[in-house]
């Protein structure tokens, strides 16, 4: 079957240092694939990559077939790929409710003459997407409900505000979704509940792309597990297998180590 | 406007800062009461002319305050909704203008029908919002503010010298009064006088209309997918764009519409003073309009329209107290309005009326404050999940 997200030797620079080194890998439908690496192994670049933000110097990246690479992100998402950001980048000032209804702004199409004298159809799709979005911040039991969707978004707990961002991806529904470590900053507890929404998203038949540091949530969530160092792909499989691989412990603890346990 | 109306009504559980008695007991007034009266104030002003209570000297004061009313509703979408600082707004208001002012007086010996003027008025003036777009929007804040300071100059530069066509200093004179209906049967001609608007109370009138059917329309585009696109393009560019929002289009949907708006005012102006030269475009014009903007409120549609109404009212106000002494008052207008402006943004950053996001934006905390404060929010979710919220 073809893989919803294809990249095909994808390279990128900045200056003389390669961010990203000929990387290809592949996500397939309703799957969660984890990117792990240490800090400045390329994670980010590769989603920002993916996501439109940079434009690769060579390579493609293909989303059901169809190349994204050097897109203007607003055409990636219309397309249907959505991310979530590292540093939070909510509109801070707006409510809940309006961060997730901005997230709807491409699968949406009321055009300017009819929102201002507000047309039925106007007030239909609006209808519409206060349920869709009633129906998203309804998959975070209890942290949205109510009076806290008139909450301004900088009000939120730092957990909060990373749940309303995955709402904010979500509310395009999305082919495949990209979460940049979805649990930083997190206490265990929190981090467990995410992972459960994680999960939880994928039975709902998203595509998951996500960087995480916390291996107990790769653990849990992946079904494949790619790691990076210096730009470079250094091992792809399931959790336990590139755990294990001798590059990836070189990577994260050193040389001797990597040897010590080999 | 559904979804908006909830938390305009009081049910906005944010903290507010500096809440009041009397900023609680205003907020429990549902938001329609508030434009009701607004718009009862307004209609019933002129009565006080025609019952002798006031000056017609301030009927001319209202009709102008409401067309600067127009203007700063236009400059908000820019300013206050999208975050673009415009500082060469009355641009558009010329444009608007002369148009009007060459198809309805006898500069060419042409007189269209008043619809037809002012619809044109406002696609030239859209036409020239689009043509200066195309090159400004890539650039960001401070360059954009020097560009469009610029254009409002060559603006005024090529009226003054483009004689042939705008009598440059001298301006435009004699522009005929607005027909409703034009082109008239003779026979009729005794009817069609009921139509003809040339009095600062049918002035008054036709322009309240407008601004009250502008600021519904405008209300509802805030508050539409539109509205939101331009709020997040202001909160953070990079996550409205990968959010879906094509910035270049929102934009310059943004920029378009309010010059179109200035265009429009701009050709009721030119219909009202009968009379327009390049005086009445100058930088200190597109300066004013932004201290209306900041004054009232930015990205607020009620206090956009105070201000605009305070600070056309004010000169007039002070005019009439200094008594004698009026003709020194020009002089220190100007300080007046900066002192005003200085005081606001050191006492009430988001204007007089704020828009409740703005407000927020204003009164940015200190990020390691607001940390801080998260912590401890840390530990009140936790003891939420035990009481199974």
């Amino acid at each position: 079957m073809e893989p919803v997200l294809e990249l095909q030797d994808v390279s990128m620079s900045f200056g003389g240092l390669k961010a990203v080194d000929s990387l290809s890998f592949a996500v397939r439908e309703n799957e969660i694939v984890s990117i792990i690496g240490p800090n400045g192994s390329g994670k980010t670049t590769t989603f920002n990559l993916i996501s439109g933000l940079y434009e690769p110097h060579s390579g493609d990246i293909l989303l059901k077939g169809e190349s994204v690479a050097g897109l203007r992100p607003d055409l990636v998402h219309d397309k249907g790929i959505s991310r979530t950001f590292q540093s939070l980048r909510l509109f801070s000032n707006m409510n809940v409710l309006e961060n997730v209804l901005v997230g709807m702004h491409s699968v949406t199409k009321a055009g300017p003459f009819a929102s201002m004298l507000r047309l039925p159809s106007v007030r239909r799709e609006e209808k519409a997407m206060y349920d869709k979005a009633q129906e998203i911040l309804g998959m975070f039991p209890g942290r949205f409900s109510g009076p806290r969707q008139l909450q301004p978004a900088y009000s939120l707990s730092y957990a909060n505000r990373r749940r309303l961002e995955i709402a904010r991806a979500l509310a395009s529904d999305p082919v495949l979704l990209l979460l940049d470590e979805p649990v930083a900053g997190m206490n265990p507890a929190e981090s467990h509940e995410v992972m459960e929404q994680i999960k939880m998203l994928r039975e709902k038949g998203y595509t998951i792309l996500m960087i995480e540091h916390d291996m107990h949530v790769v653990e849990g969530v992946s079904d494949r597990v790619i790691a990076m160092d210096h730009g470079v792909k250094i091992a792809e499989g399931t959790y336990d297998e590139v755990a294990n691989d001798p590059q990836v412990v070189e990577a994260y603890l050193g040389k001797r180590a990597a040897d010590a346990t080999a | 406007m559904a979804i908006r109306m909830k938390t305009s009504s009081g049910q906005d559980t944010a903290p507010t800062h500096g809440d009041t008695v009397v900023q609680r007991i205003a907020s429990a007034v549902p938001g329609w009461v508030w434009w009701l009266a607004g718009i009862v104030i307004a209609a019933g002003f002129p009565l006080l002319n025609v019952i002798g209570v006031v000056e017609t000297a301030w009927l001319r004061v209202g009709v102008v305050s409401l067309i600067f009313v127009l203007l700063s509703l236009g400059l908000n979408i820019v300013m206050g909704e999208t975050g673009l600082l415009n500082l060469g707004y009355i641009a558009f208001f010329a444009f608007g203008a002369y148009t009007t002012a060459l198809l309805s007086s006898p500069k060419f010996e042409i007189r269209w029908p008043f619809l037809a003027v002012i619809v044109v008025s406002t696609l030239v003036a859209m036409v020239a919002g689009f043509l200066i777009s195309l090159p400004t929007l890539r650039l960001r804040g401070d360059y954009l503010a020097i560009v469009t300071l610029a254009f409002g100059e060559i603006v005024r530069l090529t009226i003054i010298n483009l004689v042939p066509l705008t009598n440059g200093p001298n301006g435009i004179t004699g522009i005929y009064s607005p027909r409703l209906f034009a082109g008239a049967k003779p026979a009729l001609e005794g009817i069609e006088a009921w139509f003809i608007i040339d009095k600062p109370l049918e002035y008054y009138y036709l322009v309240l209309v407008c601004v009250v059917v502008l600021a519904v329309l405008l209300t509802n585009l805030k508050n539409s997918r539109i509205g939101r696109a331009w709020n997040a393009l202001r909160e953070d560019e990079l996550a409205a764009i990968s959010s879906g929002i094509t910035a270049v289009r929102a934009k310059m949907l943004s920029v378009v519409l309010s010059a179109g708006i200035a265009g429009f005012a701009g050709s009721l102006f030119a219909y009202y003073s009968n009379v327009i030269s390049p005086e009445s475009f100058l930088f200190m014009q597109s300066v004013i309009v932004v201290c209306m903007v900041v004054l009232g409120g930015m990205g607020s549609i009620p206090g956009v329209m105070l201000g605009a109404v305070v600070l056309q009212a004010l000169p007039q106000l002070i005019r009439e107290a200094a008594g004698a002494a009026r003709s020194d008052f020009e002089v220190y207008r100007m300080l007046i309005y900066g002192i005003l402006i200085v005081v606001m943004v050191i006492f009430r950053p988001e204007g007089l009326l704020p828009d409740k996001i703005f407000k927020r934006e204003a009164h940015e905390v200190d990020p390691r404050e607001l940390e801080m404060t998260r912590q401890s929010l840390f530990d009140l979710e936790e003891g939420e999940k035990d009481l199974g919220v």
